[in-house]
């Protein structure tokens, strides 16, 4: 009896767009290191096989068991994710999944070949010839790839729709390569990319860079450090180029979504960029600094350029006022990351190139520090200003969220969004706890001689003796 | 012909559903022998080779999960709705079950106080018997033809959906059992051998028991499943099922170690098959054929040049893994 009352109740709309927004965070923080750690690992690999470089090869080897580590905990984030579009979201699926569905079995595929190679990378340590391990190594990348652009090519398809036709809101007729590569994909695609490889390049930088501010400053920890950051630091101010197409591109697109990011009320020209501040429900603007004409001239490089407003949008068919503000404030951080970024790569380029040397500046070091959970900050703004731009809409323009969401009670929403997050946070707990416990095993070892680190980690070769795993 | 397309799609998804029970079955078996295992006996060293057998692949197996759902929601649009929508305490149970159970495997390995350990070997093995169960419990459901009549706690748990997931149960730690014996004996540990063939040997006879009950109950309720179960397209897997299963105890219990492993994956797929078999061209019993239920054929195709695609390159590069594991192993005991 108790259990059928709490089974009946209001729409579970909120709880599901919580609980959608909570997963996929969570999920994102794990993609760069999953994508493009496996990039960075054979770089350094080739380098130590190149140079006979063994501490370049000690250093590609444990980076492998943190993408072993890293590869589970995304699969288990991942396969929630996908039962969330049945329990939180049955009718997009019922209505377009013929269409956005394709790309996500090209994920699946794309799954499957990255937990095998991986398996075979970690196994293939000393345990094949170095060459055809780095070989074999190489199929990793692609598979990351494979698997990020089709994941895209389902955002994007809820973003610019296309390749479906539709009689009376039912899909007939698919044209799979028209609804795999809509218009969006062309932007979010490259940005996305750019983002994880960035991302990737900096949070693993960071951990070299407190090493350095420790005291630790010989050849291996220069190493680790150069690397992902210059990689990183090169890709910055492309990242910011890319950004602004995307942007530009969103005019067209989706008008409503860039209005909100500018908390632009008015469709009008010589509209100012309004940096921080707040819109309220009468178009008016709050706190904030607002520079004449400069969104104007951002868009069509003259200050006489008419830029869309909300209001131009029906009422029903745009962000709402708070989500706009959302919006508005996520496109601001990410805007004002990138462009943090973009200064510590000059500061770091500009030494490189004049004194053919690493900086030696604490402050270099303390900035470069932070750049990596800068870039996680920019990615889930990023993420923020996408998915809370296009409300109300989970298809653009096709359908609505409302009407996408499960009959399910808004109890029992709630009472699945609790039990995550708890969930969450546990694995959060070990995730951590692994990692801090395998960088001091691996110190301890530093003064050891040589070991075996993807022996019994996700995915490693069995341990050769029976004993507890991973301890 | 038309048909041709969406039947073929439905089997690749019965095809990733069967992987899912064996594949994904050995391991929650094997977290059901580590429930069982107790603190004293042989029990701590079952438990350490249930650890070794089982970390390397850890969630890999998800894989087939998730590769079964996105062919249900691509391939079959209307299909998904209709279980989502009815069965979502059943899918939010197992979801829960799921990640309970990885969390709590990787936690044992760093709780270092013997009491949060046997905390988190209670989790670890309560959750590997309740998500094979409630996974089960939704093919049991659907299989009953009333996923839409009732209440959805009715259309949840019914008895057919209670008898399916009974089924799975014995099923995944029949799977288990017989794949730890290999376990042991690579490992070259004759007690242990020992002790997963008898376990093996229990399970493969309670699979015969929980079986002849849930045949039973779809006697009852289902009529015509259970004819064509028995008579019609299903048999010939039933058969196998029925055959195999005490042929596989019998293997075990003479101690001949030979394909036994095979035998038990065919085993438990038949049974898989032989409910998929016998409710087609049934989606949902009495509601909604494959005919009716699939999506454009053009989605059809392209579902049908990704799996063609995970044919041609998957399992090469999965025999690679295998072929490392296995050379991985002798190198080990050369040492
Ligand atoms: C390292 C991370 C990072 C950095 C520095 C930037 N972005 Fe970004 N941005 C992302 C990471 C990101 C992202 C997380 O990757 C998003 C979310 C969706 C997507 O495709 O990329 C994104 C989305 C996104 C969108 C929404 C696209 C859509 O809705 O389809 C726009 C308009 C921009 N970005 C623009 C910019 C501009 C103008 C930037 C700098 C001046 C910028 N981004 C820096
Ligand atoms: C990976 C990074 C992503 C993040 C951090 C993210 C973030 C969010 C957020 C914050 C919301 C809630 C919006 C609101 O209710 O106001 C949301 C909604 C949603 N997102 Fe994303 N998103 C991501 C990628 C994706 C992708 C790749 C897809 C699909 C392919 C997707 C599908 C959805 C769906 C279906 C909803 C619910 C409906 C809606 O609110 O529009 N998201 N996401
Ligand atoms: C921008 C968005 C996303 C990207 C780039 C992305 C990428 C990835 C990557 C690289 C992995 C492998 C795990 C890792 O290396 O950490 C992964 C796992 C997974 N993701 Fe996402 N993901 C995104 C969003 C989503 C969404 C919206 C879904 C929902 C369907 C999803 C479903 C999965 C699944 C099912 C797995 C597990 C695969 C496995 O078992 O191996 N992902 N994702």
């Amino acid at each position: 009896m108790a259990a059928t009352l709490w089974l009946a109740g209001e729409s579970a709309l909120l709880p599901s767009r919580i609980q959608m927004a909570f997963t996929l965070a969570t999920h994102v923080l794990l993609v760069p290191l999953g994508v493009a750690l496996p990039s960075l690992t054979l770089l350094m690999e080739g380098i130590g096989l190149a140079r006979q470089d063994t501490v370049a090869l000690k250093i590609a080897r444990r980076w492998s068991v943190v993408m072993a580590v890293q590869f589970a905990v995304g699969a288990v984030t991942g396969t929630i994710l996908s039962f969330e579009f049945g329990l939180l979201w049955p009718r997009l699926m019922a209505r377009f999944g013929a269409a956005m569905g394709i790309g996500f079995a090209i994920e699946g595929l794309a799954f499957f070949l990255e937990a095998i190679f991986i398996g075979i990378y970690l196994y293939g340590w000393e345990r094949l010839q170095p060459r055809t391990h780095f070989l074999l190594g190489l199929a990793l990348p692609p598979a990351g790839l494979l698997g990020t652009v089709s994941v895209l090519a389902a955002n994007s398809f809820m973003n610019t729709p296309g390749g479906v036709k539709l009689i009376s809101g039912h899909v007939t007729d698919v044209d799979v390569m028209a609804a795999l590569f809509t218009r969006s994909l062309g932007y979010e695609f490259w940005h996305f990319l750019i983002a994880i490889y960035m991302t990737t390049g900096f949070i693993v930088a960071s951990i070299y860079a407190v090493a350095w501010l420790r005291g630790r400053q010989d050849h291996y920890q220069r190493l680790a450090f150069a690397v992902p950051f210059t990689v990183a630091a090169a890709l910055t101010p492309v990242q910011l180029v890319i950004g602004d197409l995307s942007a530009r591109a969103l005019v067209a697109d989706q008008p409503a979504k860039f209005a909100a990011m500018e908390i632009t009320w008015k469709t009008r020209d010589h509209n100012p960029e309004v940096v921080g501040g707040l819109i309220d429900g009468s178009g008016a603007i709050h706190f904030g600094l607002a520079i004449p004409s400069l969104d104007s001239l951002l868009v069509g490089y003259s200050a006489g350029t008419v830029v869309p407003g909300l209001s131009s949008v029906a009422a029903d068919a745009r962000p709402s006022i708070v989500e706009a503000n959302i919006t508005h404030l996520a496109f601001d951080a990410m805007v004002g990351l990138g462009t943090a970024g973009v200064l510590l790569a000059a500061w770091y380029f500009w030494v490189v190139v004049r004194r053919r040397r690493l900086p030696d500046s604490v402050w270099f070091y303390r900035l470069a520090a932070l750049a990596g959970v800068g870039c996680y900050a920019a990615v889930e703004a990023g993420w923020v200003t996408t998915e809370v731009g296009r409300q109300p809409w989970i298809v653009y323009g096709l359908m609505r969220v409302s009407d996408a969401v499960t009959g399910a009670p808004a109890s029992f929403v709630w009472t699945m969004l609790a039990t995550l997050v708890v969930v969450y946070a546990l694995i959060a707990y070990f995730f951590i706890y692994l990692l801090v416990r395998l960088a001091a095993r691996w110190r301890r070892e530093d003064s050891l001689g040589p070991s075996a680190p993807e022996e019994g980690a996700p995915y490693g070769p069995r341990p050769a003796k029976l004993g507890r795993v991973g301890s | 012909m038309n048909d041709l397309l969406p039947n073929l799609v439905a089997l690749i998804l019965l095809t990733a559903i069967t992987a899912y029970s064996t594949a994904g079955g050995a391991d929650f078996g094997a977290g059901i022998w580590d429930l069982l295992a107790g603190n004293s006996g042989r029990g701590p060293e079952a438990r350490r080779l249930i650890d070794y057998a089982m970390a390397p692949v850890w969630e890999v197996n998800n894989v087939w999960l998730v590769l079964a759902i996105v062919l249900c929601w691509t391939g079959f649009p209307p299909l998904f709705y209709a279980t989502f929508d009815r069965l979502y305490p059943l899918f939010a149970l197992a979801l829960i079950g799921l990640v309970l159970r990885g969390a709590f495997f990787a936690f044992r390995h760093v709780a270092d106080n013997p009491r949060t350990h046997r905390i988190a070997d209670l989790v670890f093995g309560l959750s590997s018997v309740l998500t094979p169960f409630f996974f089960a419990a939704s093919l049991g459901a659907i299989a009953s033809g009333r996923i839409s009549s009732g209440s959805v706690l009715e259309a949840s748990f019914s008895p057919m959906s209670i008898a399916f997931g009974l089924v799975s149960v014995a099923a995944t730690a029949f799977t288990g059992a017989s794949f730890l014996v290999g376990d042991a004996r690579r490992y070259g540990s004759p007690d242990l051998v020992d002790y997963f063939r008898q376990r093996a040997v229990a399970a493969a006879l309670a699979l015969i028991l929980v079986g002849t009950v849930a045949l039973v109950v779809i006697g009852f309720q289902t009529p015509e499943l259970f004819r064509s179960m028995l008579a019609g397209p299903g048999l010939p897997f039933a058969l196998t099922t029925m055959v195999l299963t005490p042929l596989v105890a019998f293997v075990l219990w003479r101690g001949l170690f030979r394909w036994y492993r095979v035998l038990t994956v065919a085993a438990v797929g038949s049974l898989v098959f032989a409910w998929g078999f016998a409710q087609s061209p049934y989606l949902l019993p009495g509601r909604l054929t494959i005919a009716q239920a699939t999506a454009p054929g053009s989605t059809q195709i392209a579902l049908l040049a990704v799996t063609l695609v995970l044919v041609l390159v998957v399992v090469p590069s999965m025999g690679l893994l295998y072929y490392l594991d296995q050379r991985s192993a002798l190198e080990s005991t050369e040492h």
